[in-house]
């Protein structure tokens, strides 16, 4: 499988909020209600991930749940390839 | 076997046996066009599009059963079928015919013609129609030369042949497939002034040369077989500001049901429900428009749920696309695939888009798109498009993921299953 790294994750994250003329802040503690990433832009991060990577990603909300910070978000997919 | 075909009967000449017929750069007439000979019932399978001509001409005279396609649309499985179901599948070509016997013969059903759908959502099936159900343009037309690139055997192609069989000063100029992407060159040096074809067809030709589209004569533009949307009216009408713009809903289980003539997509939903002799009812149930016709395939008589999404917008009724495809269903909120389509169309450097729903974790599906750019489009990124879409559709409606392909993808029916 050909797993990303968390600063490839991270370059795909800035990508999804650019496209929303949002930027992605330098801090990884960066809290994502306060820089508006919400779910339809954790899914579409997924998606790129998948299309990076050519694996299918399979999650669902609940997991999501302790996801609040970027860190989070990049740390849940860093893990979630490696299973 | 091969059944010789009887001699015609007095007085079975079509109306349109003068019209000009030009096929592969040849003209000549329905009456000159060589008539085979032809098993009763036949499944033919015409080699090129003259051939088709040849075929529809001798049923017009004879009232064989036919069921009409080409090689390329009727695979193994298929031709089995229809030996199975009494066919004398025939290839047609410049040899002549070459029939394959069923294994169990039946009676041929006079005047009974077949059509076998595009079979877009699955398997094709047989429809049967008479040369009379499948000709809806009765009134008198103005004299036209007409261009046929549809493929042989559709319900497009039996529209367009019909009328230039049963009308005179309707006359036909075919393209091959592999003429498809030069047929304004075509067009141009026979004199066509109506053309009838998909959305996609359209865009395809106003992609690869609007410039060779321009010089086209045209003054009756028809477009069918697909959902039509508002930017490749307004496209079109750019490019033919004087001509008819016509758009029609048709279909092989309820014939030619809508046709709009005043350059906007959709239809007045003031035709909802109206009642006429002669035309066909259209009604909404659960998104689905349904039609009552006249000019209904066998067995589908009274009201047919034909598979369509119909969204109602101000005074119109737009069909955006197949039931089965066009509702995509984001975290629980509907999304129309062919209203992001219009709103991605509607920018200007995309020339054709199509839209789906893709499995992604957490909300279901989300909405994602694939392009073709305009070749004077300035560069456009995929944010761009996303920004533009944000702007006009809500936000789980926006597709977020957009791929750029270089070519407007078409099927032998000049559809793209947007």
């Amino acid at each position: 499988m050909n797993e990303l790294s968390r600063a490839q994750i991270r370059d795909l994250m800035a990508q999804v909020l650019k496209n929303q003329d949002k930027e992605l802040p330098a801090d990884d503690g960066a809290q994502l209600r306060e820089i508006g990433f919400r779910s339809l832009d954790f899914s579409e991060l997924a998606l790129r991930v998948e299309d990076e990577t050519g694996e299918e990603l399979n999650f669902d909300a609940p997991g999501l749940r302790r996801i609040a910070t970027v860190s989070d978000v990049l740390d849940f997919l860093v893990e979630l390839q490696q299973q | 076997m091969t059944v010789a075909t009887p001699h015609p009967p007095a007085g079975a000449r079509p109306a349109g046996a003068d019209n000009r017929l030009v096929v592969g750069g040849t003209t000549m007439t329905w009456g000159t066009l060589p008539t085979p000979v032809l098993p009763d019932p036949a499944a033919v399978l015409a080699h090129s599009a003259g051939h088709a001509l040849a075929a529809a001409r001798q049923h017009a005279l004879h009232g064989t059963e036919l069921l009409l396609s080409t090689v390329g649309r009727v695979d193994a499985a298929m031709r089995a079928e229809l030996l199975d179901a009494g066919f004398t599948v025939t290839v047609l070509d410049d040899d002549g015919a070459h029939p394959s016997a069923p294994p169990r013969p039946r009676a041929a059903e006079p005047g009974r013609l077949w059509l076998l759908t595009s079979g877009s959502t699955g398997r094709p099936k047989r429809v049967g129609h008479t040369l009379d159900t499948l000709t809806t343009v009765r009134a008198g037309q103005p004299d036209r030369t007409w261009l046929c690139p549809y493929a042989p055997g559709t319900y497009a192609w039996w529209q367009v042949v019909t009328l230039s069989l049963t009308q005179a000063g309707q006359h036909l100029v075919v393209v091959e497939p592999d003429e498809l992407d030069d047929w304004p060159a075509v067009a141009a040096a026979h004199g066509v002034d109506a053309a009838s074809g998909t959305p996609t067809f359209w865009r395809r030709t106003l992609y690869r040369d609007a410039a060779a589209l321009a010089r086209v004569p045209l003054r009756q533009i028809t477009l069918g077989g697909e959902p039509v949307d508002q930017a490749i009216l307004d496209q079109l009408r750019e490019v033919f500001p004087a001509a008819r713009i016509s758009w029609i809903y048709a279909s092989s289980e309820v014939g030619a049901s809508i046709v709009v003539h005043d350059g906007r997509a959709g239809f007045p939903a003031a035709w909802l429900g109206r009642e006429a002799p002669g035309r066909p009812t259209l009604s909404v149930h659960n998104d689905e428009l349904v039609v009552t016709s006249p000019y209904h395939g066998v067995g589908l008589a009274g009201p047919v749920r034909t598979g369509d999404r119909v969204q109602v917008v101000d005074d119109r009724v737009l069909i955006t696309g197949r039931l089965d495809s066009d509702e995509i269903n984001v975290g629980g909120s509907k999304v129309s695939a062919g209203v992001v389509r219009g709103v991605l169309t509607g920018h200007p450097a995309v020339a054709w888009a199509r839209v789906t729903g893709r499995r992604a974790p957490v909300l279901g599906r989300m909405v994602v798109a694939e392009v073709v750019l305009t070749p004077a489009a300035d560069v456009t990124d995929e944010a761009a498009l996303v920004r533009w879409c944000a702007e006009r559709l809500p936000e789980h409606a926006v597709p977020r993921r957009i791929r750029v392909l270089t070519e407007i993808p078409v099927k032998e029916t000049l559809k793209s299953d947007v």
